[in-house]
């Protein structure tokens, strides 16, 4: 009699949850509409226009691989590339060196909650001013009599200003770093928060010291923290052009300096081309970032 | 027994509060010392201080003979198991063991085959077998404790201080690992120091029970003197089991707000506060016309309610000025009482039953 009891609970059972599965459905469909609509649809749209054939003034929808030749032969285009692939990987160091150490700084030495939070808000201060006012805030600073050529001027540490500082590589990645760095802090400290104080105690009890704590301990754990900060500062490097245009002195041309320009000249199959190819970057570098960390299994 | 860990005038404060004010204790070698203090009275504190997170403002703290205040935690030679576990979660059973032993500043082992063989060892002893390779966030709370544990004894440190370790357990597991505890120790051979907040806990593991108060040691005895002379009021009132009526002693009487009891017989203590106490389980219910002898004690109260635990019944009075005064009935002694609400009975005891502070 019993068992019978369980059964028809277990019918009246499965009926609830398949309503529910059904609503639950309908809470995904704005966000997949707006993903199909918005992402999936240009994606396609871009791969399909990159073949489209390109003339000075007109774009007919005939096949060609016309502009990927032209993408793949050119030294500018591969040298650009490059420079993007570069300029990436030396940000992407840069924020780490200075953001990893803040966030630990922040997430392990501050003990008070308050002044905590008023650290991380510190970080994200710059983010209140716009974004073209902070790339151009550098030129002054870094300007050939900007503000750190006159210091070291006037403490005599150098005679003549360092030129290297403004319109060159070095400022486009000074400013990347600078704008950039709270993606890869505001991560970091989050997994670090999370780490209990207790367990870097235990560590500590066990005989462990500071070093093999951090390697041991700290770094696993707070590892899925620098992967998501990666993930930020890599997909936000790789798509720049804001900075490069306005730090570098069109020296440096990155792959989205090149889409600017080839819209900007209305060669939008060849901008097309440039599009694919940062968008494929783009995706085996966050693929290969996930695999360095199971974020599944961390978060 | 020798000595392994002794403390003198250990003073710690945060701001105004004086969470260590004065500790002195010493442990013997290879013994089970259980603390007990209720929350607030600076356990953990004092586990802290002893294991080296914390630095005290004042008093020697000496292990093995030698004065360690300022030696850093991981040099320390003490083991901590916390009550939260802090195991590592991204290492397994297995590493989580085995990280002190590979990991440690002083004398790490680097042959992979003798960690393997001392962590085998040491699963064995806590009762882990087959769960090595098991992530440590996919073990019940009684596995994580032994995982803690036995992270702790691989390193095979002098003493072991466990804060509160049965407190993330549940009834049943914790009876368990009380005994499982003590068996543990024995065969290690080291002096646990077992810190909690429980009074049977604290009566049943401790060799030597701590009692805490207000950030001093108020009793250090066996189990059996502390259960029944304890020596103060504050020691008293921990175990829950004494009824307390404060008032002071004069011309052969005690004398309080709760009723005036002959004395003569009882057992008495120096105590800066004054006070009465007698055992739940040392008082009789009878109905108020019944006979009291001369060596009795007898206050008329008012039955409210009662609780029947198995072995026991605990009976709740009240007195005229509406104070509760709590009886237990052991039912192997004695039939359960059958009183009625807001019926008046005599609560009785024996003058030499009580304990008399002053």
């Amino acid at each position: 009699m019993s068992v019978s009891a369980t059964t028809s609970e277990t019918e009246t059972m499965t009926e609830p949850v398949r309503k529910s599965s059904s609503k639950s459905v309908w809470l995904i469909t704005p966000g997949v509409i707006w993903m199909l609509l918005f992402l999936v649809a240009p994606m396609l749209m871009m791969v399909y226009v990159s073949f489209w054939t390109q003339t000075t003034f007109a774009i007919t929808p005939d096949l060609t691989t016309k502009s990927w030749v032209t993408f793949f032969t050119s030294e500018t285009y591969l040298n650009s590339l490059w420079t993007t692939i570069r300029i990436w990987l030396i940000v992407l160091a840069a924020t780490l060196v200075v953001g990893y150490p803040a966030a630990l700084f922040v997430g392990l030495f501050v003990k008070n909650r308050t002044i905590q939070t008023a650290l991380l808000v510190l970080c994200v201060i710059p983010f209140w001013t716009s974004f073209l006012i902070r790339v151009l805030a550098w030129r002054p600073m870094l300007g050939k009599e900007g503000a750190i050529n006159l210091i070291l001027m006037k403490l005599h540490i150098i005679q003549q200003p360092i030129e290297v500082l403004l319109f060159s590589e070095l400022s486009v990645i000074i400013g990347m770093t600078q704008i950039y760095c709270v993606f890869m802090v505001g991560p970091i400290a989050f997994m670090m928060g999370r780490v209990d104080q207790s367990i870097i105690e235990a560590a500590q009890d066990l005989g462990a010291g500071f070093w093999r704590i951090f390697r041991t301990i700290i770094l696993p754990l707070t590892m899925p923290g620098v992967v998501v900060g990666a993930i930020f500062v890599s997909v936000m490097v790789l798509g720049e052009f804001a900075t490069a245009a306005a730090l570098s002195g069109r020296k440096v041309n990155l792959l989205g300096n090149i889409i600017v320009t080839q819209v900007g000249s209305l060669k939008w199959a060849f901008a097309a081309v440039v599009g694919v190819v940062l968008t494929i970057v783009m995706g085996v570098v966050v693929a290969g970032l996930l695999r360095v960390v199971d974020l599944k299994k961390e978060l | 027994m020798s000595t392994v860990l002794s403390l003198a005038g250990v003073r710690k404060t945060y701001g105004d509060l004086n969470a260590l004010d004065g500790i002195d204790l010493s442990l013997p070698d290879d013994s089970y010392v259980s603390l007990l203090g209720p929350s607030g009275s600076g356990k953990t504190t004092l586990l802290r201080v002893i294991a080296g997170f914390e630095t005290p403002e004042a008093g020697a703290v000496s292990f093995k003979g030698e004065r360690i205040e300022t030696v850093p935690p991981h040099q320390r030679d003490i083991g901590f198991v916390f009550q939260n576990f802090a195991l590592f979660p991204h290492l397994s059973v297995e590493k989580n063991i085995a990280f002190g032993l590979e990991n440690r500043v002083e004398n790490p082992i680097t042959d992979a085959s003798v960690v393997k063989s001392k962590v085998r060892d040491i699963i064995g002893l806590v009762g882990l077998a087959g769960l090595e390779d098991r992530a440590v966030t996919q073990i019940s709370g009684g596995q994580k404790q032994r995982v803690a544990l036995a992270r702790t004894l691989v390193t095979e440190p002098a003493l072991v201080l466990l804060d509160e370790p049965l407190g993330a357990l549940d009834a049943n597991l914790r009876t368990r690992m009380l005994t499982e505890l003590r068996r543990i120790r024995e065969r290690c051979g080291v002096t646990f120091l077992h810190v909690t907040g429980s009074e049977t806990e604290a009566l049943a593991m401790g060799d030597t029970v701590l009692v805490l108060d207000q950030g001093r040691i108020a009793q250090a005895a066996d189990a059996e003197t502390i259960y029944n002379e304890p020596k103060s009021v504050a020691v008293a009132r921990f175990l829950n089991c004494y009824n307390l009526f404060s008032g002071a002693p004069s011309e052969g009487r005690f004398a309080g707000p709760d009723g005036t009891f002959p004395l003569g017989g009882e057992k008495s203590f120096a105590s800066s506060v004054p006070g009465y106490a007698v055992r739940y389980d040392r008082v009789d219910i009878r109905p108020l016309d019944a006979p009291v002898a001369a060596d009795e004690v007898s206050l008329p109260a008012t039955f409210v309610a009662d609780e029947y635990s198995g072995p026991a019944v605990n009976s709740f009075f009240q007195l005229d000025n509406g104070r509760v005064v709590e009886v237990e009935t052991h039912l192997s002694v004695a039939p359960a009482p059958e009183c009625r609400p807001h019926a008046r009975y005599a609560l009785v005891w024996k003058q030499n039953d009580a304990l008399v502070y002053a």
